[in-house]
């Protein structure tokens, strides 16, 4: 049977890679080392498929058809469309499609109605971290897309649902696979709205300390601050996945730094199995 | 409120092709969008306030990067600079 080896979460962002270069030293410093942890402890997971739970930012979706959730059971995904990551180095990265059908046809079974599809492209959201964290060898990649872009989202219940949705789903596929759950989006950060550039670094500690407590205590708290923390705040909804996935417990932060050059409260944490 | 065509052209945009036309031949592009004569003068005002009652965030700020504003720029005249 497939079995989950590991929770993990990231932050993303574009200026990560278009402004690095103005990000101060001292902070470029410590995003590479979280980044570098973040890739040994998934590479110590030795998975074979990674669950990708990111956002789609405007790259697969538009107004026409707008998913809450979308898991891609394609073959291959394409490489990042933003023409900015172009020296990302995976123009295309192998799916899991007998898996990546399982988690759809037991969600399915449960109550729970994920979109499909078979050619996602995965933008910035999922491939700066896998970049960033140096994993080579690619494991293949199971995209889920959690809509956080364009209201309404799904509820921050919901995705922690989805988590242990994620994670029954995983013990009952037949093949014996290593799989890890890797969560990308947040912490506190403003796109394109008048508070844009703005980071909450309260909320961002608060929401860091609640994935310590008890479940109820933590969407308590999303359910009432997420949505006056700024419009890409809302991506974490993505580390509750990977929290409901974890069963709830174990979360360690390995880094937290509010980094105004990139204009994201940057968050890095895994859950201990 | 969305405005579907705006948010269409922004959407279209992204692509680095389609950038390229739209900076060099600004009404060549629009006119194949069935826009409002109040969101075309928006446009080519750069009203930033007036789009951004009309589109997604993520969409307005593709489309300003797309025509080569930096970010200071484009905040200042989010906030009604």
């Amino acid at each position: 049977m497939a079995s989950l080896v590991g929770a993990f979460a990231t932050s993303h962002g574009p200026l990560l890679v278009r402004e690095w270069q103005a990000v101060p030293d001292e902070q470029k410093q410590r995003l590479s080392a979280a980044f570098r942890e973040l890739g040994k402890r998934v590479s110590g997971a030795k998975p074979d498929v990674i669950i990708a739970v990111a956002p789609d930012h405007w790259s697969n979706f538009f107004l026409d058809h707008l998913p809450s959730v979308c898991i891609g059971v394609g073959e291959a995904n394409e490489g990042p469309p933003e023409p900015w990551m172009k020296d990302f180095p995976h123009r295309s990265i192998a799916g899991h499609p007998g898996l990546a059908m399982h988690l759809v046809k037991s969600a399915l079974d449960e109550g729970f109605e994920p979109s499909v599809s078979h050619r996602l492209k995965l933008d910035h959201g999922i491939c700066i971290p896998l970049w960033r964290m140096g994993l080579e060898p690619m494991p293949r990649v199971v995209p889920m897309i959690v809509n956080s872009i364009e209201p309404p989202f799904p509820s921050v219940a919901r995705c922690l649902a989805w988590g242990r949705q994620i994670a029954k789903a995983i013990s009952s596929y037949a093949e014996p696979l290593r799989v890890a759950v890797l969560a990308s989006g947040g912490l506190s950060h403003s796109i394109g709205e008048r508070t844009m550039g703005a980071i909450d670094e309260s909320f961002d500690r608060e929401c860091i300390a609640r994935f310590s407590s008890d479940e109820k205590s933590l969407l308590r708290f999303l359910e009432e601050k997420l949505p006056q923390a700024g419009n890409g705040t809302e991506e974490v909804r993505n580390w509750v996945v990977a929290h409901g996935a974890a069963g709830g417990r174990g979360f360690e932060l390995i880094d937290y730094l509010p980094v105004p050059a990139v204009i994201v409260g940057c968050g890095f944490a895994s859950w201990r199995p | 409120m969305r405005d579907y065509w705006l948010s269409k052209l922004f959407f279209d945009l992204q692509s680095p092709a389609a950038a390229a036309e739209y900076r060099s031949d600004q009404g060549k592009v629009l006119a194949r969008y069935p826009l409002q004569e109040n969101v075309k003068r928006a446009l080519s005002a750069n009203d930033v306030p007036f789009l951004a009652e009309r589109t997604n965030a993520y969409l307005l700020r593709y489309y300003f990067f797309a025509i080569g504003w930096k970010d200071e720029e484009f905040i200042r005249r989010l906030r009604g600079g």
